[in-house]
């Protein structure tokens, strides 16, 4: 067909104009074109990628990672398969760490603070510029001799960084305190208290034929879930019968809905349940006798005051299914016992979980397969398995002092203490009187937010690590972190943009002119020191003939174990405790906050793929939600989606109520986490902050918070709002009654 | 090169409700983020999935978990009624969707019974810096057009492809092949494999799971959901074992 | 039967040209509102078309929603267009004289407007040709199973055919509208449009085969565009309540339901509205009365027979459907406002004489059995999509958005502007027709009564 130069123009003139209408209508322009043969997904064009081995920081557990680069662009996160403690496996939390490295609203260099404290206004400064101002306070305070008001709050860092900050805070003369919003300091002292040993043991779930867990959200958010996890998949179904899963909890959790039984326990009594399970064990004669003998300390721990009938009414568990726990758990061994979560988080936590892991003593599940495996020490000399905790107690006292004017230097990384530390404890409030706060971390969170000086860190996919796991996986086992990117920031100079927190404290030391006696200059250094001690011992997962040869072994393969490096000496069980009665004050509905699926305690908050993560229970995400008995709720004249004022003695938040079958009438749930002032454009101000209202109260023997121990009344405020969840919201919880979806059957093939 | 017919077994006994899949699938297949917008006008895009539902109440509750996506149905109800074949069923027993093709129906999606297809009801959005983590190997997805589960098909192609250059075929439970959800779940609840290599784990367990009971013989723990609609899926679940419940009358 | 009006030839002109030649006072006022609805459902749809979907009140799982309600009904209103013509023209029933073109202009812009639907409900209107073969060099080629492949090229052969056979009837008057228009362009244009008509003996003679032939051609496509329709949904076997082999007659009978009373309902209209109290008669009501107790009773049987193949099975998906259709709020209420606006008030309605004689009662009664199809359709559509499904996690509800709403009533705007604007330039009853009919007419005596023959035509 031809078609003369006139009529061209006017085709194109008239598809220009189509172009512009559909571009006005907001159409892409490439949706004009018409495209693609059929079979487009075969058609992919690929470039080339590399997988790079490192640790996962988004939560305390650092399980080993690959990072899929593309282009020198992070693409994706997958489990380590060599990696001992997840062995390929990941949680959901782990992928967010892509996220953080590419947060929208990440650090992108050193900042003064320019308004009020607080008002979130900072001013851009040179590293050089930051540093300075830093180590000048510093100085002073060294000079007026009053080191001691100097605190450094981190999170619980451990590995070669945790050394030098350990280095560093020591030499200077200031203060180092770890903190952990769902702190575990009682879960470590109960541990130390039975199995005598510093470091977490590991459960071996795989191989054990009964698992009793108290409490502890284990295969969600609690220790290691992914290890957990791993092992609960062979524990169901792996090579060997499959296994029965009890476990005790105050709230419907997601370990609670995959247990074979859930045995719903009135808050605070979780000790004494386990009690009367050891009672009807010893009393049937179906543990081991010296363990018994030596548990009671030989008769002298009466425990026939907790024979099932005697704690029945307490606990709220019938005598009868007491009963039929503890046969169960004693004598289809190998079993494990497992204590944490709200079962150590109450006033009596430290007794409560003395006597859940003594069960473990009981049956002689310590150091066998199916049972606790100990953990041994670490292979490095200066580097120990666990890094420090401060317990709730300490941080009280901290804020006692800085109210009093004893803290000059607060300096902060990755411990959000605004948001984690309860309103009661008037933390906030005393931070006024504190000089100056330093934050190092690499994004706005809420104590960063209220911070006068910022020197933030890279993100961990740029970063190098290590990290000792605890718990480990029963032998000694080292993590490590390189940058599997460049600095995001780097492009903008040396002077601004993100470092190393080790090398920037190297720095202050050297503006202070003060030696911390590290092997080197920079913080890689002091790892590749470490790495070349494990060289030295010429043993485990990595060995070669160079170091050269060693440290890449090492990075690719992203840590190095030795299997045959195990903790064989196991001590002689210790007496149990006496349970006291835990104490609440005088409101209507015991309050379970808990770490979700997602965000967990708070820390992947700003991420908008954990946001968008559903809790298992409820579904729901994005925001604040409560839980509460679907027929409780109905008295009351609540219905999904009912703001809900719920108040303590130390104050009030609002929640969206979220009723459902699975909440016993006296407790009411709620998610920790959200409620941040700062944290980014996906966190802030969204939903409401739990933790704030805990009542400050404190385990009576390792002064840990009692998270749990809080008591609450809820009232309807009248306000609606719609819980964001991926279940619809229908008439009544979906019920698979003719169970075609999901197939159930009785027998084990 | 032999014909390959890719599948998935989910052992339901073993799924704890993690969402470790969702979130790997999310990542892998540049699925927008979910805000809590798309949440609560009930648009949400996840290909994989988790429900949870209730039996029994308070104290005797139990919640079950079961991961829903894409079945890949061989005969699938969503492929016919495609008017422009965005849909249709590939030589490898997958139903793909190409996405250029796709005027946005969303008939398939009503005929779709595991409601594993998702409407694109608004363009995809990423602040700047996020677009970095995105997928060269994955298309976003403009607004207006239907996606769903592909069984990480790129990652299927990638490795047929880096095997056929070095000669070979690809091997069953290769890492590199495993779609994204089936590498995180940290309970192995998901195993992904060739259904028509006869020495793959895949089709050895699905063939010894799917057996019927006879005689003193109890039978696999295999099934189709929703078998009864004759979809004949290529993701075989292995039933929940619950040794209080009563063995349930095969549903016609 | 019939009563009349003994017209003359001139008297007939000038009436039914009235309209064409004049210009009522209300005229330009309605065609400016029906301007600013549709201009606002355009401005909806743009902003649809800007946002993305996101603007309606579709979700998961209810995917289908007002649009495609909204396609069906005005499917189901044009099968008035040919029911009447066709059908009765082929059976020679007198009445239909005056009724015809009214029904046959209401097809062509309703399935205007149903086409328009199908471009509001697509995600990705732009590539709305790919439904139709396009592109054989590329391999690429529509899904001839699917029913959304069907339903196009029905519809569009249906459009075309009714253009065709509206436009055939309509070329005697456009001579006479020719012969009277004034102005510099007017007469030129109907001149054109009217091809040459001169009224020769061969030209009647061709334009009546034309006109017969098209009947019997367009009726099967008449009774197939419906039937397609209906498996959009006949065929989704994943969605209860719509998977049901009696479908394709309950639509088509459906559609004629809806269809008839909606030619009854714009009789009344072009009666008030062009003065036309000689040409549609209380005599036409009745007949459309009678013709409408047949063809709602029918219906009714079918939803009634459908009810009955739904239940039947007993089974839980179905029942789980039927109990929200009917027993659950906000369904409940519209079920019961469907099944007494189209059958319980209407029908009782039109047993009684002075009911189907007066215009005003008519007009009021197939308004509501209008309203109750519509709500049909909803119902159908939107249960079978939010029911409680086997998935239960995905069950769901809608609610249309505001967009949608301006959308669909831009679609009725569209029609009635349609409408209004076929009036105002051509006859809209057929001049030539009623002046057949006069010619032809006859006393004839039965019995004691003298009545009206009923008139055989002579092609
Ligand atoms: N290393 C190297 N780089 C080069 C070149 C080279 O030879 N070597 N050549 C250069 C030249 S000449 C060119 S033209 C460019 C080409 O560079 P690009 O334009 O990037 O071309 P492709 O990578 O082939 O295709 C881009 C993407 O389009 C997708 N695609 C395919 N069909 C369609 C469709 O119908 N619609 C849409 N939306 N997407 C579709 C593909 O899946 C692919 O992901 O590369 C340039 N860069
Ligand atoms: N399979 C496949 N085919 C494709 C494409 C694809 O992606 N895949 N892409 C298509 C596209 S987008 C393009 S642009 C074409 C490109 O197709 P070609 O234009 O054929 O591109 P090349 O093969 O890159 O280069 C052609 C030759 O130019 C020579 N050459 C290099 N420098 C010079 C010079 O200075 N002078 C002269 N005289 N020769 C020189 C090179 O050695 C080479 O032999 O391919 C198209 N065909
Ligand atoms: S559980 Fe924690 S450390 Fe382990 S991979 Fe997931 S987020 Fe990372
Ligand atoms: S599961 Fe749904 S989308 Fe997937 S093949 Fe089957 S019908 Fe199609
Ligand atoms: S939504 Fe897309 S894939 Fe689905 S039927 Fe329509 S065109 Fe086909
Ligand atoms: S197979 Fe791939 S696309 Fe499908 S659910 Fe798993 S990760 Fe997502
Ligand atoms: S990752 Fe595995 S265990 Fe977790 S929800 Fe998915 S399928 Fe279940």
């Amino acid at each position: 067909m031809a078609i003369t130069r006139r009529q061209f123009m006017t085709y194109v003139g008239g598809s220009a104009a189509g172009a512009v209408v559909f571009q006005a209508c907001g159409v892409p322009a490439d949706e004009l074109l018409v495209q693609a043969p059929v079979e487009m997904p075969e058609d992919l064009v690929t470039g080339l990628d590399n997988w790079y081995a490192t640790l996962c920081r988004q939560c305390s557990t650092s399980e080993g990672i690959v990072v899929r680069v593309m282009e020198g662009r992070a693409k994706k996160v997958e489990g380590n398969i060599d990696y001992p403690i997840n062995q390929g496996s990941h949680s959901a939390r782990c992928e967010a760490g892509l996220q953080a490295l590419y947060h929208p609203d990440r650090i992108r260099g050193p900042m003064v603070r320019v308004g009020e404290r607080g008002s979130g206004q900072f001013r851009e400064i040179s590293w050089e510029d930051a540093l300075g101002r830093l180590t000048e306070q510093l100085q002073n305070i060294q000079n007026d001799g009053n080191q001691s008001s100097v605190v450094m709050a981190t999170d619980p860092v451990g590995g070669h960084l945790g050394g030098v900050v350990e280095r560093f805070v020591s030499k200077y003369g200031g203060r180092h305190m770890g903190y952990e919003p769902m702190e575990r300091t009682t879960v470590r002292r109960a541990i130390k208290h039975v199995f005598g040993q510093d470091t977490m043991p590991d459960f071996d779930i795989e191989n054990s034929n009964v698992v009793l867990s108290f409490g502890a959200d284990f295969l969600n958010t609690w220790g290691s879930p992914v290890r957990h996890a791993r092992g609960y998949g062979e524990f169901r179904q792996g090579d060997r019968e499959r296994g029965d899963f009890i476990h005790v909890d105050s709230r419907f959790s997601m370990t609670a809905a995959n247990a074979d039984k859930w045995v719903f326990v009135n808050p605070g009594t979780e000790g004494l349940l386990a009690l009367s399970i050891a009672q009807v064990i010893i009393d049937e004669g179906l543990g081991d006798a010296a363990a018994a003998q030596a548990l009671t300390n030989n008769g002298r721990f009466n425990l026939g005051a907790f024979a099932p009938d005697n704690v029945a009414g307490a606990t709220g568990v019938s005598a009868e299914r007491i009963h039929e726990v503890a046969v169960q758990f004693a004598s289809h061994g190998p079993s494990v016992a497992i204590g944490g979560g709200s079962a150590g988080a109450h006033t009596n936590g430290f007794a409560n979980l003395v006597a859940i892991y003594s069960l473990n003593q009981l049956v002689g599940s310590v150091n066998k397969p199916g049972g606790v495996i100990l953990n041994p020490t670490s292979p490095f000399k200066d580097v120990p398995v666990t890094a420090g905790v401060d317990s709730f107690a300490d941080w009280h006292r901290l804020a006692e002092e800085m109210r009093n004017g004893g803290v000059q230097v607060l300096m902060v990384r990755d411990a959000d203490l605004f948001h984690g530390l309860p309103q009661a404890t008037g933390f906030k409030g005393a931070s006024f009187n504190v000089p100056l706060i330093v934050s190092f971390s690499g994004f706005i969170d809420d104590t960063t937010a209220m911070s006068d000086l910022v020197l933030p860190q890279h993100n961990s996919l740029e970063d190098w690590g290590s990290d000792i796991p605890d718990a480990g996986p029963g032998y000694q086992t080292v993590g490590f972190q390189q940058p599997v990117v460049r600095p995001f920031f780097e492009h903008r100079g040396e002077h601004l943009g993100t470092r190393n927190f080790g090398d920037t404290l190297m720095a202050v030391a050297l503006g202070l002119e003060m030696d911390l006696e590290l092997p080197g200059d920079t913080f890689q250094d002091v790892l590749k020191d470490g790495a070349r001690q494990l060289f030295e011992e010429n043993r485990g997962s990595v060995k070669a003939v160079t170091f050269e040869g060693f440290w890449n072994g090492l990075l690719q393969r992203g840590g190095w174990w030795d299997d045959s490096k195990k903790e064989t000496h196991v001590f002689a069980a210790s007496p149990l405790v006496e349970v006291p009665q835990a104490s609440f004050s005088n409101r209507d509905f015991y309050l379970m906050p808990f770490a979700t699926t997602g965000i967990g305690d708070g820390r992947g908050a700003a991420l908008p793929w954990m946001q968008a993560t559903p809790d298992p229970i409820t579904s729901a995400t994005w925001q604040t939600w409560v839980e509460i008995n679907m027929h409780t709720a109905e008295e009351l004249g609540i219905s999904e989606g009912d703001v809900v004022r719920i108040t303590s003695d130390a104050g009030s938040i609002e929640a969206l109520a979220y009723p459902h079958p699975g909440v016993s009438p006296n407790v009411v749930a709620v998610p920790v986490g959200q409620g941040h002032i700062a944290g980014g454009r996906y966190a802030k101000d969204r939903g409401s902050n739990v933790y704030s209202i805990l009542d400050a109260s404190s385990d009576s023997t390792t002064g840990a918070l009692a998270w749990a121990a809080t008591k609450v009344d809820i009232v309807k405020t009248g306000e609606w709002k719609r819980v964001p969840k991926l279940e619809n919201t229908v008439t009544e919880p979906p019920r698979d009654d003719e169970r075609l979806i999901i197939e159930i059957t009785p027998l084990d093939s | 090169m032999a014909e390959n017919k890719w599948g998935m077994i989910v052992d339901i006994d073993k799924c704890i409700g993690c969402q470790a899949c969702v979130v790997a699938c999310q990542s892998e297949n540049n699925i927008p983020i979910n805000e809590e917008g798309h949440f609560n006008q009930r648009r949400a895009i996840e290909w994989i999935r988790i429900e949870r539902y209730w039996e029994g109440e308070f104290p005797n509750v139990r919640a079950r978990f079961v991961p829903v996506f894409c079945q890949q149905c061989d005969d699938a109800p969503c492929e016919p009624v495609c008017p422009v074949y965005a849909t249709y069923h590939n030589s490898e027993g997958l139903n793909v969707q190409v996405y250029n093709r796709c005027i946005g129906t969303r008939f398939c999606a009503n005929n779709c019974p595991y409601q594993a297809r998702f409407f694109n009801f608004w363009e995809p959005e990423w602040p700047e810096s996020l677009k970095n983590q995105l997928n060269p190997d994955v298309t976003v997805r403009s607004r207006g057009i239907m996606e769903k589960c592909t069984f990480c098909i790129q990652r299927i192609r990638r490795s047929t492809r880096e095997a056929a250059k070095d000669g070979q075929e690809v091997e069953d439970g290769d890492r590199g092949m495993s779609p994204a959800c089936v590498n995180a779940c940290p309970t192995h609840a998901l195993t992904f494999g060739n259904l028509d290599d006869s020495d793959s784990a895949i089709s050895k367990q699905s063939k010894e799971e799917l057996k019927q009971p006879a005689g003193s013989r109890p039978g696999g723990r295999g099934y189709h959901m929703l078998e009864h609609l004759g979809t004949h899926p290529n993701v075989v679940y292995l039933k929940k074992v619950d040794k209080t419940a009563e063995e349930h009358e095969v549903h016609g | 039967m019939q009563e009349h009006v003994q017209l003359s030839q001139k008297k007939i002109n000038d009436d039914l040209l009235a309209g064409v030649l004049g210009m009522p006072k209300w005229w330009l006022g309605a065609v400016g509102f029906l301007l600013l609805v549709i201009a606002t459902g355009i401005g909806a749809y743009g902003y649809e078309i800007n946002k993305g979907l996101g603007v309606t009140g579709l979700n998961r799982p209810v995917l289908w929603g007002f649009y495609i309600t909204n396609f069906v009904f005005w499917i189901g209103i044009s099968h008035a267009g040919i029911m009447i013509s066709a059908i009765l023209r082929l059976t020679q029933a007198e009445w239909r004289r005056p009724v015809t073109r009214v029904a046959e202009v209401m097809t062509i812009f309703s399935l205007m407007a149903a086409l328009s639907n199908i471009m509001f409900h697509v995600g990705r209107p732009w590539r709305l040709f790919w439904v139709y073969p396009y592109d054989f060099s590329r391999g690429l080629f529509m899904n001839i199973r699917s029913p959304f492949v069907w339903d196009p090229s029905a519809v569009m052969t249906y459009l075309i055919g009714s253009t065709l056979f509206v436009y055939v009837a309509l070329i005697p008057d456009i001579a006479v509208v020719r012969d009277r228009a004034t102005g510099k362009f007017a007469p030129k244009i109907y001149g054109m449009l009217c091809l040459g008509w001169r009224g020769t003996p061969r030209q009647w003679k061709l334009q009546a085969i034309a006109g017969i032939l098209l009947s019997a051609l367009v009726l099967p496509v008449f009774v197939s565009v419906h039937s397609i329709v209906s498996w959009d949904f006949a065929v989704a076997i994943g969605v209860e309540g719509w998977h049901s082999t009696i479908f394709a007659p309950y639509f088509i009978i459906g559609a004629i339901h809806s269809g008839v009373s909606a030619v009854a309902m714009i009789m009344a209209l072009a009666m008030w509205m062009w003065k036309l109290d000689n040409y549609l008669r209380p005599d036409h009501f009745d007949a459309i009365g009678r013709l409408l107790i047949v063809v709602a009773t029918t219906w009714f049987f079918f939803f009634f027979v459908e009810w009955i193949f739904a239940l039947y099975t007993l089974e839980s998906p179905e029942l789980a459907l039927r109990e929200l259709q009917v027993f659950q709020a906000p369904y409940m209420w519209l079920f019961l406002a469907f099944l007494l606006t189209s059958f319980f008030i209407p029908v009782p309605m039109w047993l009684f004489k002075s009911v189907r004689r007066s215009p005003g009662l008519m007009f009021l009664s197939t308004i509501l059995v209008n309203i109750g199809m519509w709500l049909e359709r909803f119902l159908i559509i939107i249960p079978g999509l939010a029911r409680r499904q086997p998935l239960q996690f995905d069950w769901g509800s809608y609610h249309p958005s505001i967009v949608e709403i301006l959308v669909v009533a831009e679609t009725f705007a569209f029609v009635a502007l349609g409408m209004l604007l076929f009036s105002k330039f051509f006859p809209i009853i057929p001049i030539f027709d009623m002046k057949e009919g006069m010619q032809v007419r006859e006393e004839i005596k039965i019995g004691r009564r003298i009545v009206p023959a009923s008139i055989r035509e002579t092609p």
